[in-house]
């Protein structure tokens, strides 16, 4: 092999040159009514992607309503004043379209995805759904009853009583303080009126907004919009309760006992900031270093070096309140000692050590290059879009988001580990069988061990 | 009803001399640039006592070639702003990266290496690793998940032992933990060449200068030996049978599936439609009668595997807490039944038939999908076109070819049914 071929396979490339990106265009102005509207055209083919986002997730739900908001979501489209559940299914059959209504902690969906020559009928239905559903008695009972099944099998989840367990710990009394679902008694106990309240205060066009992207003439999508939604009126947005986590004094540990369980799930969780604090952008390129990427540092030394999990990672959770700070991994249950061991390592050397310059780099330019990658589809960027609307941020938050994180200095990482990393004040919660998880985590903190089915029902998880 | 063009997505076709197909699919609507990489080559080629092979194997491509060290592949795609990522099935392995698009040497450089120079860099602390990885990944996935084990099950009676799909594709954990280096490499060696792979780009780049590119990287790369054939004989002995499986889980759910034609036949098409006919959304048949009227259901899905050496047809329906699992059974054979005597609802075929065309543009949105679509149709039937074409197979299809299907295929005492209840 001659020199020029050799170099060609011993050296990784140089870069070309870079393709410039900048983020698409889009308009967005206010209907009359309130209703923030966000446009983009953009050429992923002949579809579109419609979605209406309102104010009305399930951080409005008191602790006693759980899962209040997201059975409304559900039931929106399962009857109005002029269709019922299986003529509304049977309308969007015709149209090809695919119709989504369901509720996350932030915000209630009502999405519909076809094909543009539908645009103008998508957006009638959408605008039709959301003014005129009427909550139809015998669709509420089949939901509830479907609902009331759907948590019962929790039991046998492990990465759900993993989260029950979680927000039981850090969330005690409030509206995080158990499934986005709701527990069996808070479904129970839901009766119409209460569901047609929800509807009526957090259902309207003041602080919802309605995102457009894909194969969109702007002029005639703008005219079909005022022509859909011109008619929905409402009053003004109910503000959710306000949401306090429950900080610790010392690292606790909850073992959720699954006698026979072939592997642990283990949750390490603080609470933390919410999506609107100013340090929400600079903590994604700090969580990307920690446990947002394949090579993040936790997920090489548990995945790589001990090969105790198919994966680790963290997250802080886009939530409008103070959501939590989590890493996650599905350990094998011998090694759940040491990768709890060396996971609170990782955080307490964020703070204690400056990180590198090229681990930082590294991670700069992964954020900054996989950004495009997030719209390569109409539903990523409408995803975007959507989030300027329900975080209501201003229009050039993501070239100032881009921008941020290109200016990011190691001494800022380590400051926003001191700021917002408690790792002596966590909950370590760990899905497996308690004899042998017990003896590895004694050392972290004060144990409890409970069962199952007690994760299950909110206030009975130990505080 | 429009369809999906070819004009939009122009395609040029290539084959290295040492045999590697080469599909290009420029785009300039990102900067972006999707490499996908297929090998024909999956679980379907271990055998019984060595399964999860082909899986392991996919693993221990992440690991570093000759040039690339051990965390590098991720590490150099990551710190450009790229994603990478594999996969491994029935029939196929997958590699894949999505890059910005001033990179795309670097993502054939990093491919070419580990199809050129992989077993210089492999050793057995690697191995342990990774078989320690995929363990969890076992667990993760099967071993620990409600129902985990149903759909093994389900293979492992629709299939005989010595058929490849018998076995699940993430294999046995005795046989991942016994997998040895002489196995990673002879499975490297026979199956890990140019000839049995297809290479496609998507995205922001001059065909000719990508060409070049792949012909530097991949040209010198020798071309390999023959591959044993597969044996895939089916008996019928086996379809009929109910099994009974417990687990830890409240609701009581029936997986029920039927051997079909393999992927590409017409037949297997008139299925795929008529799975979506039965269960694509609350109006379907099934949904309307299992959910929605009697509420003996929580969710009902239906759906036709796309594998080559034989394909199946597969419902699953999970019960309320109370559900007698027969009477679900009864209920899905009465609704291909209903087909199958041409009584199926026009309502319904066209309701299929609209959301696929919807269903066929959305997938060809994104760089990867597209990319990873264009080595399917060019590694299983030599016709990348096809990502734009396929959907006339589907539009094609009349009442009486998914009755046909129904009446040949899809009859009570072919089914094979594994009843999973609460232990």
């Amino acid at each position: 092999m001659d020199n020029v071929k050799n170099e060609i396979r011993t050296k990784a490339p140089a870069p070309g040159g870079v393709v410039p990106f900048t983020f698409p265009h889009f308009d967005h102005f206010q209907l009359p009514s309130g209703l923030e509207v966000y446009l983009a055209s953009i050429d992923r083919g002949p579809l579109v992607s419609l979605h209406l986002a309102c104010p009305a997730g399930a951080w409005h739900d008191s602790p006693a309503k759980a899962g209040r908001a997201t059975l409304v979501a559900e039931l929106l489209d399962e009857g109005t004043e002029d269709y019922s559940a299986m003529e509304i299914a049977a309308r969007v059959d015709r149209l090809g379209g695919f119709l989504f209504s369901q509720a996350d902690w932030n915000t209630s969906w009502l999405s519909i995805s076809l094909l543009s020559q539908h645009l103008a009928a998508g957006l009638e239905l959408l605008a039709h759904i959301v003014d005129k559903a009427t909550f139809p008695a015998g669709e509420i009972e089949r939901l509830r009853q479907q609902r009331l099944a759907n948590l019962q099998t929790r039991a046998s989840q492990p990465s759900a009583l993993a989260t029950d367990a979680v927000a039981g710990a850090l969330y005690p009394g409030t509206a995080y303080g158990q499934s986005p679902l709701g527990t069996s008694d808070s479904v129970q106990a839901l009766d119409r009126n209460s569901l047609l309240s929800f509807y009526q205060q957090h259902l309207n066009p003041q602080g919802s907004s309605l995102i457009l992207t894909g194969d969109l003439d702007l002029v005639a999508a703008k005219a079909a919009i005022e022509n859909a939604f011109g008619g929905w009126v409402g009053g003004e947005p109910r503000a959710a309760a306000p949401i306090q986590g429950r900080d610790r004094e010392e690292t606790r540990v909850i073992v959720v006992d699954r006698a026979e369980a072939a592997q642990t799930t283990l949750r390490i969780a603080h609470p933390s900031v919410p999506r609107t604090h100013s340090d929400f952008g600079s903590l994604q390129v700090l969580n990307s270093l920690l446990g947002g990427k394949f090579t993040s540092r936790i997920n090489l030394i548990l995945r790589e070096e001990l090969g105790i999990t198919y994966g680790a990672s963290s997250s802080f959770s886009s939530r409008l309140g103070p959501g939590p700070f989590q890493v996650a991994a599905d350990v094998e249950t011998a090694g759940v000692g040491i990768g709890t061991e060396k996971i609170l390592a990782e955080l307490h050397r964020l703070q204690d050590e400056s990180v590198g310059e090229e681990e930082l780099q590294d991670t700069k330019t992964y954020l900054l290059g996989v950004f495009p990658y997030s719209l390569q589809r109409i539903d990523g960027l409408a995803s975007r879009l959507a989030d300027l609307g329900v975080a209501s941020l201003p229009d050039d938050y993501f070239d100032r988001q881009l921008e941020i994180v290109r200016n990011l200095e190691p001494t800022a990482i380590q400051s926003l580990a001191r700021k917002h990393l408690r790792p002596t004040r966590m909950t370590i919660v760990a899905v497996g069988p308690a004899d042998k998880l017990e003896p590895q985590l004694e050392g972290f903190g004060p144990i409890s061990v409970v069962a199952p089915q007690e994760v299950l029902e909110a206030g009975n998880v130990p505080t | 009803m429009s369809t999906v063009s070819s004009a939009r997505f122009p395609i040029e076709r290539h084959t290295l001399a040492n045999g590697l197909q080469v599909v290009l699919q420029p785009d300039t609507s990102l900067p972006l640039v999707a490499i996908n990489l297929w090998y024909h080559v999956g679980s379907k080629n271990e055998v019984p006592g060595k399964t999860g092979l082909a899986h392991l194997f996919e693993h221990m491509l992440f690991q570093g070639s000759q040039h690339v060290g051990k965390n590098d592949h991720f590490r150099l795609v990551q710190q450009v702003g790229g994603v990478a990522n594999g996969s491994t099935w029935f029939d196929r392995t997958n590699y894949y990266e999505t890059l910005p698009a001033h990179c795309l040497s670097l993502g054939l450089w990093l491919e070419s290496d580990r199809m050129g120079f992989f077993l210089p860099a492999l050793d057995s602390e690697k191995l342990e690793n990774q078989r320690e990885v995929v363990m969890n990944e076992r667990r993760q996935r099967v071993d620990n998940q409600p129902y985990g084990r149903a759909f093994e099950r389900l293979n492992e009676t629709l299939f005989p032992a010595s058929h490849p799909y018998h076995w699940p594709v993430i294999g046995y954990m005795d046989d991942i933990a016994a997998a040895e280096q002489e196995d990673v490499e002879a499975f490297f060696r026979t199956f890990y060449t140019p000839d049995n792979a297809v290479l496609t780009l998507a995205g922001h780049f001059d065909p000719d200068e990508a060409l070049r590119l792949v012909e530097t990287y991949f040209g010198p790369i020798p071309r390999g030996l023959a591959r044993p054939e597969v044996d895939a004989t089916l008996p019928d002995e086996m379809l009929g049978q109910v099994v009974t499986l417990d687990d830890d889980i409240q609701l009581p759910r029936v997986y029920m599936a039927f051997r079909l034609p393999t992927f590409g036949e017409p037949e297997w098409y008139s299925a795929d439609l008529l799975s979506a006919a039965l269960t694509g959304g609350k109006t379907s048949p099934l949904y309307r009668q299992l959910v929605y009227e009697r509420q003996i259901a929580q969710d009902v899905s239906a759906f036709v595997l796309p594998t080559e050496l034989a394909a199946s047809f597969v419902v699953v329906a999970t019960g309320r807490p109370d559900t007698d699992l027969a009477e679900l059974e009864e209920i899905v054979h009465g609704a291909i039944e209903t087909v199958a005597s041409g009584k199926l609802r026009s309502a319904d075929l066209a309701r299929a038939r609209n959301k696929l065309v919807t269903s066929f543009s959305d997938q060809l949105q994104a760089l990867d999908d597209r990319a990873d679509l264009l080595s399917l149709f060019t590694t299983y039937f030599d016709e990348p076109q096809r990502i734009t074409s396929e959907i006339e197979r589907y539009l094609g299809q009349s009442a009486e070819d998914l009755a046909s299907v129904a009446r040949d295929r899809l009859t009570p005492e072919k089914a094979v049914t594994i009843r999973v209840i609460p232990r």
